[in-house]
């Protein structure tokens, strides 16, 4: 697979570019988000784990504000997120989202999934933005797909289709909310490859996932996340040699040993 | 939004209440009974025979044309002049106007109505033309009128021919809009003569057109809004509809009338019901004769 | 078949006027609907409770009152529409014409706003989140996104009200407008004895462009079945 080209890392690699900062959620009674504090650096790979339910996706949703936190604030790039409107839509188009169910546009071919964004958003041309969907298209190995249907699609193709429509807008973070779930094994590798590919170019991640390979040789740091809370965060090396909490253990032990 | 609705429901709820209280003034009020009179029922034959026997008729007549067949909300029957010659009719078969049933009919079910037994007459402004006669019988005509405008007080229209182009309001599929379009205006059609009265009030329209008769009751109802203009510009012989199995109606519908007219019972019901809206009574028409 | 032979430039003629009546409607009630179900299912909470208010109550009010209140209360009112003035031929389209597709109009829009919304709600809400996470806006989303899944979504329902509102043009026969059911009230009128000829020469009329709605509505489905 050929290198996937992102923003190269600059010279303000290293900065804070994504931080929760005392972030509080509910769902009715439920305490979904607690405390939660996080800082991604500008480049940074961070990979959150947790058992189902511990709150790791509602999370990952809160950085584009697909969910709406309860209390604390959330910066991108020194900035608070927008409440809504046109100011949350030019900070969404900043941020790229891969989802779990892949949620291509299913009245457009793949061509115009990738090209929607740049054409309606950033307002390029049409010519510029087949001529880059075409290139990214080829980045993730689907280029002779393009005039087909989403549908038409194996689910790894699918997703690799979503992730060069989050990379069309050339995000600043790319956000991926456990996107291998709903594929069948013999897919996750090829998905899997192209996101090492994306860390190795220094683009900012933030993946919740529970494919323990990729942690281990993508993340820069794992959070461990149960009950809406952080319980622990560290290297991979550290996290899945020495987890220092109890739970960390307990839940390293139940998937690792099937 | 909400506010223009509820205003324009008011309105609405408005303009029939004041159509209703309207109704009684140029309604002719509700008609004296008729006592049937002394007859041998063994005089008639057929289906006259058996209406006589049975002391009991059923009369298609018009509930909403003020001056010739007009029911208003409060009135338990209907009332002018189709109503008053029916009641001749009636006590002619010795049967008191209080046994009389009436039967609403509209333009469009007086033929079906009759073929069907649903009445034994129908009495409804009903136009004599060779087309329905060929469905049903028609004896008469008791009454020839014309059609005629009815127009605001301050209109400067004098005449059909003033109207080439414009629309004029009338019933929907009735013979009068025809003879609009045939003048040259166009004719566009409502359910009912008094939503068209309303249409010339409101301005939508500069004129509606139907038989002279009618409209001298809008006129009435509407005194110092409303006048009727123009000469009549088409001939409608109003008549009595019987159904084609009992063809000896027509004699004795006939008889009835004729009788009606020299005795002046006939002229005595049009004073009573179209007089007070200013139309004179005017010479009894030759009847038709009966084809036997 | 007298009323044929005399009577088929008129029948013809009322027909034109009745297609008139769907097409304007049709298309306008199209284009209300669609502002209507963006106001319903839209993040602005006042235009939502208005737009359901609205269809409730146009929706539950019968066509012949909605015209009624656009023929005789609302000139009360100030609101009349003596300004439309359009001759195709001898054809007239004047003010009743006017209120006709007004009245029309405003009641099927609530039809297709309710068609459009079972069709919006058929769209999995993964769409609306992927358009949101490229930057679309609102407006966006629902006319790249959802209303095109959504038209498809809703075109056998929409049919079915684009087939109502062609019956329902009917309604106009008693105000004013000389369509089809008001020539055949002319014609039953004027030829007694060709009665039933009459209704089933009507009758066909109306299955006829029926008939021409299904047969685009079936072609669309499919077409976009396949995509």
């Amino acid at each position: 697979m050929t290198a996937i080209s992102s923003q190269a890392p600059t010279a303000a690699q290293g900065e804070p570019l994504v931080v929760l900062d005392h972030v509080e959620k509910w769902y009715g009674d439920l305490h979904v988000l607690q405390d939660i504090n996080l800082s991604i650096k500008r480049g940074e790979v961070v990979v959150v784990i947790g058992p189902s339910g511990s709150g790791k996706s509602t999370l990952c949703r809160t950085i584009n504000r697909l969910e709406t936190i309860g209390s604390g604030t959330i910066t991108l790039d020194g900035q608070a997120l927008p409440q809504e409107g046109k100011a949350l839509a030019g900070l969404r188009a900043e941020v790229g989202m891969v989802f779990q169910s892949f949620n291509l546009f299913a009245h457009k071919t793949i061509l115009e999934n990738v090209m929607l964004g740049p054409v309606k958003v950033r307002k390029s041309s049409k010519a510029d933005a087949e001529k880059r969907a075409t290139e990214l298209l080829d980045r993730v190995g689907l280029a002779k797909h393009a005039p087909k249907y989403p549908s038409q699609l194996s689910g790894g193709q699918q997703q690799r289709v979503a992730i060069a429509r989050a990379l069309a807008m050339e995000p600043k973070v790319m956000l991926f909310d456990e996107p291998t779930s709903a594929l069948d094994p013999e897919m996750i590798k090829e998905v899997l490859d192209v996101m090492v590919d994306l860390a190795k170019q220094g683009m900012t991640m933030v993946v919740v996932t529970h494919e323990m390979g990729f942690a281990r040789t993508a993340a820069d740091r794992v959070v461990f996340m149960a009950d809406g809370q952080i319980v622990e965060e560290g290297t991979p090396e550290e996290f899945f040699t020495h987890a220092k909490s109890e739970r960390a253990r307990d839940f390293l032990g139940h998937i690792l040993k099937h | 939004m909400h506010l223009m609705k509820t205003k324009a429901v008011l309105a609405a709820c408005g303009l029939a209440l004041s159509m209703a209280a309207c109704g009684n003034a140029g309604g002719g009020g509700t008609g004296k009974d008729l006592a049937g009179k002394d007859v041998s029922c063994g005089d008639f034959t057929g289906r006259v025979a058996e209406i006589c026997k049975a002391g009991k008729v059923t009369i298609g007549v018009k509930f909403d044309q003020p001056g010739l067949g007009f029911k208003s909300a409060t009135a338990d029957e209907p009332a002018g002049f189709d109503v008053e010659v029916a009641k001749i009719l009636a006590a002619d078969l010795g049967i008191d106007s209080k046994d009389v049933k009436w039967v609403e009919t509209i333009s469009d079910n007086r033929e079906p109505f009759l073929e069907a037994g649903k009445v034994d007459l129908v009495l409804a402004s009903y136009s004599i033309t060779p087309e329905r006669r060929k469905v049903v019988g028609q004896a008469g005509p008791y009454m020839v009128t014309g059609q005629q405008l009815l127009v605001p007080a301050d209109s400067t229209v004098k005449d059909i021919s003033d109207l080439k182009g414009k629309e004029v309001c009338s019933v929907t599929g009735s013979t009068s809009i025809d003879k609009i379009n045939e003048k040259g205006a166009k004719g566009v059609g409502f359910e009912s003569y008094s939503e068209c009265v309303q249409k010339v009030l409101d301005g939508t329209v500069e004129a509606m057109s139907t038989d002279g008769t009618i409209l001298a009751g809008f006129a009435a109802q509407n005194e110092g809004q409303l006048k009727v203009v123009g000469d009549p510009f088409s001939e409608e012989r109003i008549g009595v509809g019987y159904s084609k199995k009992a063809p000896e109606m027509c004699t004795f519908i006939t008889d009835s009338l004729k009788k009606a007219f020299d005795d002046g019972t006939w002229a005595k019901a049009f004073e009573d019901t179209l007089g007070p809206s200013g139309v004179k009574t005017p010479d009894a028409p030759m009847l038709d004769a009966c084809q036997s | 078949m007298d009323f044929l032979t005399n009577g088929h430039n008129a029948y013809l003629e009322s027909f034109f006027y009745t297609l008139m009546l769907f097409l304007v409607s049709g298309v306008l009630s199209l284009v209300l609907g669609t502002i209507l179900v963006a106001c319903r299912v839209g993040p602005v909470a006042v235009l939502r409770v208005a737009g359901g208010w609205y269809v409730t109550i146009v929706r539950s009010t019968p066509l012949v009152v909605v015209f009624a209140l656009f023929q005789f209360a609302a000139p009360m009112l100030g609101i009349r529409f003596g300004w439309v003035q359009i001759h195709i031929g001898t054809v007239d389209f004047t003010s009743f014409f006017a209120v006709a597709v007004v009245a029309l109009t405003l009641y099927t829009s609530t039809f297709v706003c309710e068609a459009l919304r079972s069709g919006i709600n058929s769209v999995p809400l993964g769409q609306a989140e992927a358009a949101r996470a490229i930057g679309l806006t609102f407006g966006g989303t629902m006319s790249q996104v959802i209303l095109p899944q959504a038209f498809r979504a809703s075109v056998p329902p929409l049919a079915s009200v684009l087939i109502a509102l062609i019956k329902n043009t009917s309604v106009a026969y008693i105000f004013g407008v000389g369509e089809a059911v008001a020539q055949m009230r002319i014609m039953t009128n004027n030829y007694a004895s060709e009665r039933v000829p009459i209704f089933l020469t009507f009758a066909a009329g109306y299955i006829v462009i029926v008939f021409v709605v299904s047969f685009f509505a079936n072609h669309l489905e499919k077409h976009w079945r396949t995509a």
